[in-house]
């Protein structure tokens, strides 16, 4: 199985593409941000390490088997500036289920880009790369990411509570989760 | 982890530890097809319910993550081995264990399964000072459900079609308790038995 899309998608005030050398620094603008690592597994990146997840991300823009990532920068069309990034992966092959998550820069948050982004993200995987099953997961803090999943339909398919340690405190996760019948339902495709 | 001395004793049952000597009664309800559908392991014959005993035999303790802690399920009664339950330790530093058991078919709805649980969940809460344990069940499989929610688990997954598990969509179901809310339970329940006496 091999999904390699046509870049750059577009969507409404969106474009979705392979990240570039060039946008290193519109990712540390984000990543160096303690609210921005608050719930994701890095801590605030340095310069340094935001070059080489961006070096490394430059090549991951296409399924092609079991543990395939597709990391995409995020850029605003006008004025054009990337303002976070997009992540479709594919975590089992046989049974058709793919992971989805977004990053954006919190001076965009509110705005509706992130459900944009991920609505695209749904797309691509149901309709691109045949997905049977698309979740996404988040710390049960995080209400801007968990309702962006709620506003496409996913559903609530986990609370998880206190079923690890993270950061030294204890962990509370939602996943969410979408079917591709429930997709095409809401679609009316 | 300190293990506490086995076997433990509940009203009508005693876990003990498996031995060679479990074997036909281990086969009398591991080889049925509906035992099966439900285990890691196959175990359709002799030769491969023999296996799967001696691991059993040799889970006694949980001394690093991974490991799990097998005990059998004998009812006084009549010295029968009805069944078998188990902690696996899948988190040493937050505390996580996944709580599994298995009864022959022939002995179901008289309670014992929940009278086995109650007594691993005591054990894991109590003596091995745990701090979540968590159990999963099959979707389709309503008995274990509805036992796990009795007894004061909270659902906290619902998985849809999340993977393929003989050639099907499996749909699994997660249930969880934590330290402080077993502990809870459990003193609420004393405090009625006393006021009823």
């Amino acid at each position: 199985m091999v999904y390699a899309p046509h870049y750059p998608i577009e969507t409404e005030r969106l474009r979705l593409r392979p990240f570039t050398r060039g946008d290193v620094d519109a990712v540390f603008a984000y990543r160096q941000r303690e609210d921005v690592a608050q719930y994701l597994f890095d801590g605030p990146m340095s310069h340094e390490s935001v070059t080489e997840v961006v070096q490394q991300r430059i090549g991951q823009y296409e399924l092609d088997g079991e543990g395939a990532k597709v990391f995409l920068a995020a850029e605003l069309k006008e004025p054009q500036r990337v303002i976070g990034e997009v992540s479709l992966i594919l975590r089992d092959a046989p049974a058709r289920q793919a992971e989805i998550g977004y990053i954006f820069h919190p001076e965009f948050h509110g705005r509706g880009y992130a459900t944009e982004a991920a609505r695209m993200l749904l797309e691509m995987g149901f309709e691109g790369a045949g997905m049977h099953r698309i979740y996404a997961r988040c710390d049960a803090r995080n209400a801007g990411s968990w309702k962006v999943m709620e506003r496409l339909g996913m559903r609530r398919e986990a609370h998880f509570r206190e079923h690890a340690l993270f950061k030294g405190a204890w962990d509370e996760e939602f996943v969410y989760a979408l079917l591709e019948g429930e997709w095409r339902d809401r679609a009316g495709r | 982890m300190a293990m506490p001395d086995f076997p433990i004793e509940t009203e009508r049952l005693t876990l003990r530890n498996f031995h060679k000597s479990d074997l036909d009664a281990v086969m009398a309800y591991h080889a049925l097809p509906e035992v099966q559908r439900y285990l890691d392991w196959k175990a359709r014959d002799r030769g491969e319910v023999k296996a799967a005993l001696d691991a059993m035999c040799a889970q006694r303790r949980l001394t690093r993550p991974g490991d799990a802690l097998t005990m059998a399920v004998v009812r006084k009664a009549d010295d029968m081995l009805i069944g078998q339950i188990s902690l696996r330790w899948t988190d040493a530093t937050a505390g996580q264990a996944e709580l599994r058991f298995i009864l022959s078919p022939a002995q179901r709805r008289q309670g014992y399964a929940r009278e086995s649980v109650r007594a691993m969940l005591d054990l894991g809460f109590n003596e091995l000072g745990l701090h979540r344990i968590y159990a999963r069940c099959s979707g389709r499989n309503q008995a274990s459900a509805k036992l796990l929610k009795d007894i004061g688990m909270r659902l906290e997954a619902h998985f849809r079609e999340h993977a393929l598990f003989q050639g099907e969509w499996d749909e699994e179901l997660h249930f969880a308790i934590l330290d402080r809310e077993w502990l809870r339970g459990s003193k609420v329940k004393e405090l009625n038995h006393h006021m009823v006496a």
